[in-house]
């Protein structure tokens, strides 16, 4: 217990905000207030295996994925096959793989990968609300790639549909082929458009300056300047390729709160997915097209 | 004299009007576009099938001039080609300017995929638009030639690939169920050669050497054409509709309601269905009408107004249809919304391209004295 939470007139619930925004400031005031030093990540050894829990012993399922990740990352890398499992009866509607995705991926406004599908089903009394993550369903047959007049978008080794931004024209027919609308446009807007550029908000001048500094998908910085790309350029879900390179699981993995979304290769008979695709209750979005996804859910 | 005047004032105030457009559209890039990642084509995506479909479809029409020599018809070959050159050029104005990318066209010629639709249909257009320019230049200087002749015989079979390739753009994708339509790639020939009697039939109406002996029996062969192909085009309209609500599909009978009772419902009743199809059809049918150049020409251009309704009614609904019905609020934010209407920007580009492609018809019409049938043959 900190001293916050035992003085006089505190609150927990303050206290926890205080030290909420304690922690949002030390990791994102750097960043805003000019800070913005890009520093590319070294190249990580995948993580050791982690030692599987004494019998008995319930473990979060993320240390059992990493040890999954391990695994996979240590064989040859067309015998991966990443897939990712949503427990729907897990979800709880909190949006936060939504936002780790786009801060992960510093989606601009308009840009999303991993949108929370919200419906209500039934009427009163008898009401309940189901949400459905809907991330790039990285389809084994996907519609949009033979569709690319330029094969910028195609399915890489590891079966992850990427896109190739410095070979995109931006015609979109990627875009109307999908059929779970997986794809958005990047029509270069910034967060800070119309805010006025002033010395005396968070950032001033550097907020802006900060949204075009490079992400990290696909392992390099790519920044926006201009009409350059990914301006112009259809994004997609890529599985956090680049945080999988380094031996990290999917942003929105990690961050799910409720661990109903699992992610691993499908090709390991030992792995939580490979255990969680077998189960009866297991079902995938439009299976009558035959686009075969990677994505499943479990009801 | 004075009807071309009149075209003449507009073509340059909807060029003014477009030089603002395209100055949006180079300095902003696509932030002022309506469109967005659900609705990903608009306007210009729509306004490119149309002025294809016409360049196609004049071609069409020229050979029955410049290749089945048809005496009726002699004279006309020249226009229909430069018809079908400007139309061209506008369609590729407006798809260029859809790109995000414009200073990457050069990749779908040179690392394309051919498995494509789209691969295939840029480099069918390319080599069609040259095939144009060969021809008219030979229909110009060498009309007599077996080389226009092999031209033309190339080229018939070319304008129904190039303009069956925008129907299979849109046929070939499973996942929108409106536009997955077998018979698309079959049904586009047909719009476009409808399209292309209808230009004609703007041309020479209001255009055409009125000294011209065979001008009124050439009108009224158009005009007989154009009241056909309407027809025809309605049997293809009742099967699309009539099959997709009796499929019951609820992605394609949405969309079908979309077009039928959506917010944009007068773009189908009014000017598809009313003013593009039947008020033609009606006045068209009265030999005495279909031979007065104002009247028959003022069809023709109601006819093309109703076929770029109609495209629009063909792109705009399918996409505005959600996939995943959720989607609609699943997130928010600038371009993601199913709703769609072009913008100002959208209208000015549009403009500016129709502006460009009359000046440059009914300048090149004169230079090249094209509808002076008699006094250059």
């Amino acid at each position: 217990m900190s001293e916050a939470e035992h003085a006089p007139g505190v609150d927990r619930r303050t206290a926890l905000a205080k030290i909420a925004s304690a922690i949002f400031a030390g990791l994102a005031a750097p960043a805003i207030l000019g800070e913005v030093e890009a520093v590319a990540a070294p190249a990580a050894e995948p993580p050791a295996a982690l030692e599987p829990p004494p019998p008995g012993v319930q473990e979060d399922v993320l240390l059992r994925m990493e040890r999954d990740l391990a695994r996979a990352l240590a064989k040859p890398v067309e015998q991966r096959r990443w897939v990712m499992v949503i427990d729907l009866r897990k979800c709880v509607g909190c949006h936060a793989c939504t936002i780790a995705c786009v801060a992960e991926n510093k989606l601009p406004p308009g840009v999303v990968y991993r949108p929370v599908l919200e419906e209500e089903i039934g009427t009163y009394p008898n009401v309940t609300r189901r949400f459905l993550p809907r991330p790039c369903m990285q389809c084994e047959n996907p519609p949009c790639t033979p569709v690319c007049p330029v094969n910028a978008t195609y399915r890489d080794v590891d079966g992850v549909i990427v896109v190739d931004y410095d070979q995109c024209i931006g015609c979109r027919y990627c875009i109307t082929a999908c059929p779970y609308a997986a794809r958005t446009f990047d029509f270069g807007k910034l967060y800070t458009d119309g805010a006025p550029d002033a010395a005396f908000l968070l950032g001033g001048a550097n907020a802006a300056e900060y949204q075009r500094r490079g992400s990290y998908e696909y392992g390099e910085a790519i920044e926006r300047r201009g009409e350059e790309s990914p301006i112009g350029n259809v994004r997609k879900c890529h599985f956090c390729r680049h945080r999988l390179a380094e031996g990290m699981l999917p942003g929105c993995v990690t961050t799910c709160i409720g661990r109903a979304t699992l992610f691993g290769d499908a090709n390991d008979p030992d792995s939580l997915v490979a255990e969680m695709i077998a189960r009866p209750n297991v079902m995938r979005l439009k299976e009558e097209l035959g686009t075969e996804p990677r994505v499943f859910y479990l009801m | 004299m004075t009807v071309k005047r009149v075209v003449y004032g507009l073509s340059v105030l909807a060029l003014l009007f477009g030089a603002w457009g395209f100055y949006d559209r180079l300095a902003h890039g696509h932030q002022n576009a309506g469109y967005g990642s659900y609705v990903v084509w608009g306007l210009w995506v729509a306004m490119y099938l149309f002025f294809a479909g016409v360049a196609a479809g004049a071609f069409m029409v020229a050979t029955a001039d410049l290749l089945f020599h048809l005496k009726t018809f002699q004279g006309i070959g020249r226009a229909a080609l430069w018809v079908a050159l400007v139309s061209l050029g506008a369609a590729l104005l407006q798809i260029w300017l859809d790109l995000g990318h414009l200073d990457r066209i050069w990749k779908v010629y040179l690392q394309g995929n051919p498995s494509s639709v789209m691969a295939q249909m840029v480099w069918g257009y390319t080599l069609f638009g040259l095939l144009l320019l060969v021809s008219l230049y030979l229909a110009i200087r060498a009309p007599q030639s077996s080389a226009l002749r092999v031209l033309m015989i190339i080229g018939l079979p070319l304008s129904l690939f190039v303009s069956g390739a925008v129907g299979a753009l849109l046929g070939v994708q499973a996942s929108r169920p409106f536009w997955h339509v077998g018979l698309f790639p079959v049904q586009f020939p047909v719009f476009s050669l409808a399209s292309g009697v209808a230009a004609l039939l703007v041309v020479i109406g209001l255009f055409g050497s009125p000294t011209d002996a065979r001008r009124a029996s050439q009108l009224h062969i158009l005009s007989i054409a154009t009241i056909v192909l309407a027809l025809v085009k309605l049997y293809f309209l009742w099967a699309d509709f009539s099959q997709s609500m009796y499929g019951n599909v609820p992605q394609n009978v949405e969309a079908v309601r979309q077009v039928l009772y959506g917010p944009y419902w007068w773009a189908f009743w009014i000017i598809q269905l009313a003013l593009g199809t039947l008020i033609p059809i009606v006045v068209l049918a009265q030999p005495q009408w279909a031979r007065n150049g104002g009247l028959a020409g003022a069809m023709g251009l109601l006819v093309l107004i109703g076929f770029a309704a109609a495209r629009a009614n063909i792109v705009f609904p399918a996409l505005t249809v959600p996939e995943l019905e959720a989607l609609i609020t699943a997130f928010s934010g600038p371009h993601l919304t199913f709703d769609y209407f072009p913008t100002l920007m959208e209208w000015a580009v549009t403009s500016g391209s129709i502006g460009l492609a009359v000046l440059a018809f009914l300048i090149g019409a004169d230079r090249l004295r094209l509808l002076q049938y008699k006094e250059s043959a």
